[in-house]
């Protein structure tokens, strides 16, 4: 009778130290599986399409969710300076594109795709294809093309188009900050301002932690541009020609503090007073400025 | 055919069916934490979890009420009672339809009325960008709830010849996969791309399937309901019309089957 009862309380037992005991190992080989491991193998979406059956939107939100979440680890790490591990953006975008065409109507997706696209990819005519794709679906958010006026101005500079895109935006948001967008758009100088305040309207609007540290390290780097571009103005009034360098700025009292690029780059002023940064904005170039010829950038 | 539907009523409650739903309706206490994770639409993507949620519970319980209720009563030799009784088999095999499809439709009411108290929560969390339409959320749940009638339906027709409970479940779960797509190909096969690498022999026979098929995308309003899309009311008045036939000639079918089975 005793051996009834003891046998299986020992089985008991053994699985249960057992499970404590591979739990660990477990977990950790989990958390350390390789990137592409994680993100995983989406079949192609028209193949999901067929045979989501009536689960379209929350498939398509899961497939969202995952992306973010991935995006979301790897930007953590980022900000802690573990590791200078490269995003899967090709996966990222193929996901988003797969999600985006079971539920053309979910935000998250042209939102997020938005905000990588551009940035760090610079595929800024994908980025502008899916605006596009979203706004024939979401016929009342001006979001979608206040993201395409800005990608067209800032990026591409093809500022007819970005005055139209802004219009509709200001047309659908009743906002007439979006119709004075689109008007100093025409206007080639006053960049830096521009992308401040597309980046500060983001950035108000965001909740999700791993995005808004996103947007807040850019619209500091942002920040530092504009603060450059101001002493490097009140030079030249001074002075009557451009600085030399960021050091003649600093040296001679016009700038200070010394900029500081949060993305970990080098400011400099190139011959004709532009304002740039080796970091190019972005977490992944800081590391490799060195080597960027030959990169992919569509921007013409 | 009322008793019979009384009896199909209080079985299904006393197989503590309800029970077990409301154990799964213990998710929904989930779904705003879940959807708080989404950036731009926490309330549409907490409407899209709780309708996905109402829906694959009303699928699950078609499935097995559907297949099992006819295949149990014969398996417990409950049907030779019933039927020695004076009712033809076409009022039993009726009132076990409505009794099942009435306890569908109390379901979909109960859990219609838990998601619209966690989708309004999600709501004062995290205002939407849109209004929420709340009576489409409403119309969307109801047709979720007739789609999955129609699959009890087709579930209970393949019940009537089949003597095990594989047939009604296998066929039924094809019968819904086929049902949600039909009228993607159909619009495939009418497209210009399709006119040249299908034969005709194919197309003709996916047209047939088509109109053979239930058509169960038009049941489907969950987009209209998470964007708050305008309803077409028309178009809603045909799709009730459609289920009532379809409905009809399913249990038409399933009746003359079931009045000639042998049962031993």
């Amino acid at each position: 009778m005793s051996g009834l009862f003891w046998r299986p309380m020992f089985l008991l037992l053994v699985c249960l130290i057992g499970y404590v005991a591979v739990l660990g190992p477990f977990t950790s080989y989990m958390k350390h599986k390789p990137v592409e491991e994680k993100l995983g193998y989406v079949p192609s979406a028209d193949l999901l399409r067929y045979s989501c059956a009536d689960y379209k939107e929350v498939v398509g939100a899961a497939l969202l969710m995952k992306v973010t979440m991935y995006f979301g680890g790897l930007m953590d790490k980022q900000a802690d300076n573990i590791v200078s591990e490269k995003p899967d953006y090709l996966s990222m975008s193929n996901i988003i594109h797969s999600a985006l065409k079971l539920d053309p109507y979910n935000m998250d997706g042209y939102y997020f795709a938005q905000s990588f696209l551009v940035w760090d990819v610079k595929k800024y005519v994908i980025a502008n294809k899916l605006l596009d794709y979203g706004m024939k679906y979401r016929t009342w958010d001006w979001y979608l093309p206040f993201f395409a006026g800005f990608n067209n101005a800032f990026f591409l500079k093809d500022f007819n188009k970005a005055a139209e895109y802004y219009k509709r935006a200001g047309e659908l948001s009743g906002d007439p900050l979006y119709l004075s967008l689109a008007s100093r758009y025409m206007q080639k100088s006053g960049q830096t301002d521009l992308a401040i305040v597309y980046l500060s309207i983001l950035e108000n609007g965001e909740k999700n932690p791993a995005v808004k540290k996103k947007y807040q390290f850019r619209l500091a780097a942002f920040k530092e541009v504009r603060r450059i571009e101001l002493a490097r103005d009140r030079y030249k009034e001074k002075k009557g020609v451009l600085p030399a360098s960021l050091d003649t700025l600093v040296l001679s009292g016009f700038l200070a503090p010394p900029p500081s690029d949060p993305y970990g780059g080098q400011f400099y002023i190139e011959a004709d007073g532009k304002v740039v940064t080796t970091s190019m904005f972005s977490f992944t170039e800081a590391g490799n400025s060195k080597n960027k010829v030959g990169e992919t950038d569509e921007r013409h | 055919m009322f008793s019979i539907i009384q009896t199909t009523l209080k079985g299904v409650f006393r197989d503590r069916v309800f029970q077990g739903i409301m154990a799964l309706a213990v998710f929904f206490l989930f779904i705003p934490s879940a959807a708080s994770l989404s950036m731009r639409q926490v309330t549409e993507l907490s409407i899209t979890l709780s309708l996905s949620l109402i829906s694959i519970l009303l699928f699950i319980l078609a499935l097995f009420l559907g297949a099992t209720t006819i295949w149990k009563d014969i398996e417990r030799r409950y049907t030779f009672s019933v039927l020695s009784l004076p009712l033809s088999r076409t009022t039993y095999l009726v009132g076990k339809f409505f009794g099942i499809a009435l306890f569908m439709l109390l379901t979909a009411l109960f859990l219609g009325t838990v998601s619209i108290l966690v989708i309004k929560f999600s709501s004062v969390l995290y205002p939407p960008s849109r209004p929420i339409l709340w009576s489409t959320i409403i119309v969307s749940i109801f047709f979720d709830a007739l789609k999955y009638i129609i699959i009890v339906a087709v579930a209970m027709l393949l019940a009537t010849v089949s003597t095990s409970f594989f047939l009604p479940i296998f066929g039924a779960i094809s019968t819904f996969l086929a049902g949600t797509i039909t009228q993607q190909v159909y619009e495939y096969l009418q497209s210009q791309s399709a006119q040249k690498a299908v034969s005709d022999v194919v197309r003709n026979a996916a047209k047939l399937f088509y109109y053979i098929l239930p058509n169960l995308s038009g049941f489907d309003l969950k987009v209209h309901a998470i964007y708050s899309i305008p309803l077409n009311s028309s178009g809603l008045l045909l799709t009730i019309i459609y289920f009532f036939v379809y409905t009809g000639i399913l249990l038409a079918i399933g009746s003359i089957l079931f009045e000639r089975r042998e049962m031993k």
